[in-house]
């Protein structure tokens, strides 16, 4: 489990790990090669959120974005989809006068929610790169990532020299 | 017309023609006839073709190049049936997706696959996560069309721990607790922290991170000032030192004054009733009111009273 660290491949040219080769890299061979171990995070759950105008767009990408989970072998979780939130306008029809003639507009919102869990920090840029690349016109996208970590630092050593004094 | 620009028929006076310039440029104009178009693409496209290299990305549709027959939009006067696809506005303001068709999908996805890395296998369970990684933080990103790339709500960042994670002792437990206030949720023991108050997200990261550290540290440290706790700030209800057990005792031993009995140096610990009067007192203030201790409190209260009626001397009583 601590041996968990970032996919290379994403971190900056700078950084190449000796053992492999990676055959885009402009820089030679023979340059200093630093293996700087960033540890990977960890993300239990990712929700996005889609809101647009148009729900048939909006399924589509939702199967897309479930094709593309399936490819990356990341678990899914629940997909919602609740009601549309509807805003009602009712307007004079004319531009002058005629305050009996009306028109009447109404403009939709469509949800649609998509959760993953158990991501690590390069599969879900990874897959939230692709997916955001691949948004169509007209969806706006919210994505909220849980992520797990430690308690930091100076607590858990403050905790383990009282358990130990404890002892 | 042509008659008369020939050449002198058989010494024929030849007339001179004004308009001869326009004439000219009559006869050389031929009809512009528009070089035969190639039939659409569409219908010589075999049918095994690699659709991911016709269609590699987003794109407007263009009806030469998708080998469909789709129809879009509705005329309601005439009822006919929907229009084709050539010169079809409707179909072209949608967004489509025939880039990512499912072969495509596939293939971006293997492209991409080496970038990702597994989740370890130990952390399958909530309670493993929970266990080894108690700490959560929560962030918002947004993606839309906009004048501009940043949302000023992705700057919130949300910590939640469960307090247990943090062992305390009884002191830097109640502590953490006044200083979290609100923050603290009773019910499921987990402590939210949200900051918004930077403008970047790292600051209030960072800033969360100050915050966790200070509450622990702030929590363990003893100061002077806390010594003149009082019985009304405590947090929870102590028998042993409120009126409550004055008044058993005073009812104890009764008719002898409370002033001249020492409280402190009586013992109820072998006093079932009194530790039953105790237990009862202490539920109702700390668990809150509810018809079972409410219940509870009655049959101790009711053991003592009935007890002590039988024991009165009824001659003081008089008196």
């Amino acid at each position: 489990m601590n041996s968990i660290t970032r996919n290379s491949f994403r971190v900056t040219s700078s950084f190449i790990r000796s053992a492999l080769t990676n055959p885009f890299s402009t820089i030679p061979d023979t340059a200093e090669t630093l293996a700087i171990e960033e540890p990977d995070k960890l993300y239990k759950t990712i929700e996005i959120e889609l809101k647009g105008n148009d729900p048939e767009v909006m399924k589509s990408y939702s199967k897309f974005a479930q094709m593309a989970a399936d490819h990356l072998e990341i678990k899914k979780g629940e997909f919602k989809k609740p009601l549309h939130e509807r805003n009602n306008l009712c307007l004079l029809r004319a531009a002058f006068a005629s305050k009996k003639s009306r028109v009447q507009y109404e403009i939709r919102t469509y949800f649609r929610y998509m959760n993953f869990h158990h991501l690590t920090g390069s599969t879900a840029d990874t897959f939230l790169e692709y997916i955001q690349r691949n948004l169509p016109e007209g969806v706006a996208m919210k994505v909220t990532k849980l992520e797990v970590r430690k308690l930091p630092e100076e607590i858990t050593k403050a905790l383990e020299s009282t358990n130990n004094h404890a002892q | 017309m042509n008659c008369i620009e020939h050449e002198n028929i058989s010494g024929e006076f030849r007339v001179f023609d004004v308009r001869s310039n326009k004439r000219k440029h009559a006869h050389v104009q031929e009809k512009y006839t528009r070089p035969p178009a190639n039939p659409p693409r569409e219908k010589i496209m075999p049918t095994d073709q690699d659709w991911p290299s016709v269609w590699p990305g987003p794109r407007t549709f263009h009806p030469a190049s998708v080998p469909l027959t789709v129809r879009q939009g509705m005329d309601k006067n005439q009822k006919i049936a929907p229009p084709s696809k050539y010169a079809n506005a409707e179909l072209m303001k949608i967004p489509n997706f025939l880039h990512l068709t499912p072969p495509a999908v596939k293939r971006h996805c293997d492209a991409i696959k080496k970038f990702c890395t597994p989740w370890p296998n130990e952390l399958d369970t909530d309670e493993n996560i929970n266990k080894h990684f108690p700490l959560k933080i929560i962030t918002n990103d947004y993606c839309y069309s906009s004048p501009k790339i940043r949302d000023p709500k992705a700057r919130v960042v949300t910590f939640k721990f469960p307090l247990s994670a943090m062992t305390l002792n009884n002191h830097a437990e109640d502590k953490i607790k006044r200083l979290l206030g609100e923050r603290f949720n009773q019910e499921t023991g987990e402590v939210t922290l949200v900051t918004d108050r930077c403008p970047m997200r790292r600051q209030n990261y960072d800033y969360n991170m100050y915050l966790l550290v200070a509450l622990y540290y702030e929590s363990m440290n003893v100061e002077e000032w806390e010594a003149e706790k009082q019985e009304e700030d405590m947090e929870y209800y102590d028998w042993e030192k409120n009126p409550s057990k004055k008044a058993y005792i005073a009812l104890k031993y009764w008719p002898k004054p409370v002033d001249e009995i020492k409280i402190d140096e009586i013992s109820l610990e072998n006093d079932e009733k009194a530790q039953n009067y105790k237990e009862a007192v202490t539920d109702l203030f700390n668990k809150g009111e509810t018809t079972h201790n409410l219940f509870k409190y009655k049959e101790a209260v009711l053991k003592i009273v009935n007890d002590e009626f039988q024991n009165l001397d009824v001659g003081n009583m008089c008196q």
